[in-house]
């Protein structure tokens, strides 16, 4: 018996389905918050596989995207800025009705989700490339794209004066 | 699109939804506070990929997705900064 491309993509998405998830308790779980960082890239690395697994021929790029900027500037930036604080460890604080109160959301999101997506009529595929998403981004998006650079620089120059001491 | 892999899709981006609520209920630390909105912004991002494949292949979430990551980026950089002016002023990461 021989596995089918479908079965492969079926037995990727839920291995990286269960270590998202574990990746995901770990990081509200666990007493150091410099491990919790750490576990993010985890996620950050599930999460871009799932894409990727969803529609490898369309969605890779994203994924790619997701691994160089999510997982190689913000989570490491994260990671190595909590080398800077004393006492990482977490006091514990148990709110009673957390549990509740996150099934309790799962739920009804998972069930907005179900309705929502019970009333979608599929749309004409359209072959996706990297040459059209720039022209896109410059030609449709130009305005966003300007605020983002914006909140970049900004960004850069608030790092630069918090570097700096007093 | 496999209707398995995208049904399984929006069950894990539900559950880490949850996740990320309980870590924000949950926690005083800052920094924790931080990483559980993290967790809900990811499980947002596989929301947008995995709706999207359901109505078929499109620009749209693709190209939002990046501007998303991108103020990502900015959010986490200016909440941190916060996080060390909170720290050199009050010494610990716990909020009251």
């Amino acid at each position: 018996m021989y596995l089918t491309p479908s079965d492969l993509q079926i037995g990727i998405f839920f291995l990286f389905s269960i270590f998202a998830l574990a990746t995901a308790l770990f990081i509200v779980n666990s007493k150091n918050v410099f491990y919790s960082a750490v576990s993010l890239a985890f996620l950050g690395i599930s999460v871009a596989v799932l894409i990727a697994d969803l529609d490898p021929e369309a969605y890779s790029l994203y994924s790619a995207f997701h691994l160089l900027l999510y997982v190689g500037a913000t989570v490491v930036f994260l990671s190595i800025s909590l080398v800077m604080f004393r006492g990482l460890e977490v006091k514990e604080v148990r709110t009673p009705w957390a549990p509740a109160m996150a099934l309790l959301s799962a739920v009804a999101f998972f069930a907005v989700l179900v309705l929502s997506t019970s009333s979608i009529t599929p749309v004409q595929v359209q072959p996706l490339n990297l040459a059209v998403i720039g022209e896109k981004i410059v030609s449709q998006y130009w305005f966003p794209a300007v605020v983002l650079v914006i909140a970049l620089l900004t960004t850069m120059i608030e790092a630069l004066s918090l570097a700096r001491r007093d | 699109m496999n209707p398995i892999v995208v049904d399984t899709a929006l069950v894990v981006a539900s559950l880490l939804v949850a996740i990320g609520i309980y870590g924000l209920l949950n926690s005083k630390n800052v920094i924790r506070v931080l990483l559980s909105s993290e967790i809900i912004l990811n499980a947002s991002i596989l929301l947008i990929f995995s709706m999207s494949s359901l109505a078929g292949k499109s620009y749209t979430p693709l190209i939002f997705s990046v501007f998303a990551i991108g103020m990502a980026l900015t959010e986490v950089v200016v909440a941190f900064a916060s996080v060390i002016l909170y720290y050199r002023q009050k010494g610990t990461l716990e909020v009251e």
